[in-house]
């Protein structure tokens, strides 16, 4: 091959570090964000708290029983039941988007949050259940509503717009579902149903939490390794094959681990919406177009999340489920995302 | 001297069969073009050079072995592609979707090095693109974003390189462009190139060997002055015609009459 001009060694090199050191850059920046949220969420309340003292007790530092009972007892669960579905649904959110090259295809459109809604509200109105079995209940029903996209729309690998399409059908289904299960409910139960399925962080139960908080230790260094086969698939099947990837069981490990995430997070908060929609985009616009980070856009997702809690519970004059926050933040991003995709003409 | 060749090979989407019983051998460091009418199946036949589907029936031999027995990473590191409409993640910049043709070259633990830098370099520098690396694919010409998709599949660094109709969006002057990077390409490092055409005068003009398929079967194959005649033409296209010297180069070129 021609012999390589310096120079142009010189410009990949320069052009490649820069990179690099964007990404580190904003990963950190975006650390820290969400660990200073996370501490400031626990300062904060009818009882306030000196980060310090939040730090000190929730590293088991010190032993004060009255700030260790407000911070371990009932603050902490709540933060990191935000911290733990940010990260999962940034890290879902991000890896759906890229899997399927289109900004819309986030889980919370494509059907799985849905699946999971009509298998909680089954629950709590058919079964009078709360708690746990609600859970499960939502897990399995992410799980499903997965696998049912899956089987309908996988045909010969996966066309973007087909999945989105189906994706948005199997949603309308469930919802259409959910309604009628509603107006079937008996009015305390319907009231409970509506409340899951606005999601709330604060409704984490400690079994949900331990178990997602286990499945990110696990599954978010799983995404990583696979991020390099994500980079590749975006590329279409054929590039990707011609790359030497094994496309199939690429694409099935990426999926099954974004299906695991989401499924958890809503299992643990209820379908907190538009999380897993923006962060990704947030992410991207922070690193520069099209670098699909996926801790990047986890991070970016539990700032979100800790944030609209904040602003759910803290400021505003009566507290809110988080769900009320994210929907009313993500509704006119969403807007804005159909607006500029329709405008260029490839959003599919 | 051949490198890739099929024996037999039987290709199909579905329950169709595409291509059937075909025989064919690409001729090491040459360049090589598929030619023939739409579906006639010479986009299936080069899908399946590049082992992007499976055989039916036969094989495609890759080094005297059949391409289902070696791992798709190794043959990725010996054959590249180019397909017929590539996808790149909305706003990506050269830089990144040329390096992204290094992924074969690396694996679990072995992460980027100078090495691949240096590949990267080379695939822009010979595609005439290194002014264009931090720029974002969608800004580029036509012309220009074909070249960077060439500089991708050559980052991979592979001895033979198969593009599924490399000229088909271009104007004149970028398709003769490109045509003369893959000769260039060929001379310069001796890479057996095999591109679907379009163009029979193209065809004739730039490459070597021109193997011109119907129904899914080959027709005839050879130099382009045995093989581009005024008869084949009739019998693949169904077009009657004249072939007369292309006055610059010599090589037949096809006149419709």
């Amino acid at each position: 091959m021609t012999a390589t001009t310096p120079a142009t060694a010189g410009t990949v090199r320069i052009s490649r570090r820069r990179r690099a050191v964007r990404a580190l850059v904003v990963t950190s920046a975006l650390g820290a964000a969400a660990g200073a949220l996370f501490v400031l969420t626990m300062m904060v309340g009818s009882f306030r708290l000196g980060a310090a003292e939040v730090v000190a007790s929730v590293l088991h530092l010190r032993d004060d029983p009255s700030v260790d009972f407000v911070v371990r007892e009932l603050r902490l669960p709540t933060a990191a039941s935000a911290l733990a579905v940010g990260l999962a649904l940034g890290a879902a959110g991000t890896i759906f988007q890229q899997l399927l090259g289109n900004p819309l295809a986030s889980p919370d459109f494509v059907g799985i949050t849905s699946g999971a809604g009509f298998a909680a509200v089954t629950g709590i109105v058919l079964l009078q259940a709360g708690g746990p079995v609600v859970s499960g209940l939502a897990l399995c029903g992410a799980v499903v509503a997965a696998l049912l996209m899956y089987v309908l729309a996988w045909r010969d690998g996966v066309a973007g717009y087909r999945f989105i399409l189906i994706g948005i059908g199997v949603a309308l289904f469930f919802d259409g579902l959910i309604g009628y299960l509603l107006t079937r409910a008996r009015l305390s139960e319907a009231r409970q149903a509506v409340h899951w399925l606005t999601g709330s962080v604060g409704q984490a139960g400690a079994g949900e939490l331990r178990l997602l908080l286990g499945a990110l230790v696990f599954l978010l260094p799983v995404a990583l390794v696979l991020r390099r086969q994500l980079r590749a698939l975006e590329l279409g099947d054929d590039t990707a094959r011609a790359l030497g990837l094994r496309t199939e069981l690429s694409r099935a490990g990426l999926l099954a681990t974004a299906v695991a995430l989401v499924a958890l997070a809503v299992a643990v908060a209820g379908p907190i919406v538009f999380v897993a929609l923006v962060a990704g985009p947030i992410a991207n616009r922070l690193l520069g177009p099209a670098t699909g980070g996926i801790v990047p856009a986890a991070l970016a997702g539990a700032v979100l999340l800790l944030t609209a809690d904040l602003v759910a519970v803290h400021l505003l004059p009566a507290p809110l489920p988080t769900g009320v926050v994210t929907g009313a933040v993500g509704a006119p991003y969403l807007l804005w995302l159909l607006a500029t995709t329709n405008r260029q003409g490839d959003g599919g | 001297m051949t490198r890739l060749r099929a024996d037999d090979l039987t290709l199909g989407y579905d329950d169709r069969a595409i291509v059937t019983g075909l025989d064919v051998e690409i001729p090491a460091g040459k360049v090589t073009a598929i030619v023939g009418a739409n579906a006639c199946g010479k986009s299936t036949l080069l899908r399946g050079l590049a082992r992007l589907l499976k055989p039916r029936h036969g094989a495609v031999y890759l080094d005297g072995k059949a391409m289902t027995e070696l791992s798709t990473h190794e043959v990725a590191k010996v054959l590249g592609l180019l397909p017929q409409t590539p996808v790149a993640p909305d706003g990506i910049t050269v830089a990144d979707l040329v390096g992204r043709g290094r992924y074969p070259h690396q694996g679990w633990f072995r992460r980027w090095t100078g090495h691949d830098d240096d590949a990267v370099a080379r695939a822009l520098d010979a595609t005439g693109t290194a002014d264009l690396v931090n720029r974002p694919l969608r800004h580029l010409s036509g012309g220009q974003r074909q070249r960077v998709w060439v500089a991708m599949a050559l980052a991979q660094d592979t001895d033979l390189l198969l593009l599924d109709e490399p000229t088909t969006y271009l104007d004149i002057n970028h398709q003769v462009e490109l045509l003369r990077l893959l000769r260039r390409l060929n001379a310069e490092s001796g890479k057996t190139i095999v591109l679907v055409l379009h163009d029979l005068n193209l065809a004739s003009r730039f490459c070597d060997h021109v193997v011109a398929m119907a129904d899914g079967a080959i027709v005839a194959e050879g130099a382009p002055s045995a093989v581009i005649t005024a008869e084949l033409v009739e019998k693949v296209f169904g077009l009657s015609c004249v072939v007369v010297p292309d006055p610059v180069a010599g090589t037949p070129m096809v006149a419709p009459s």
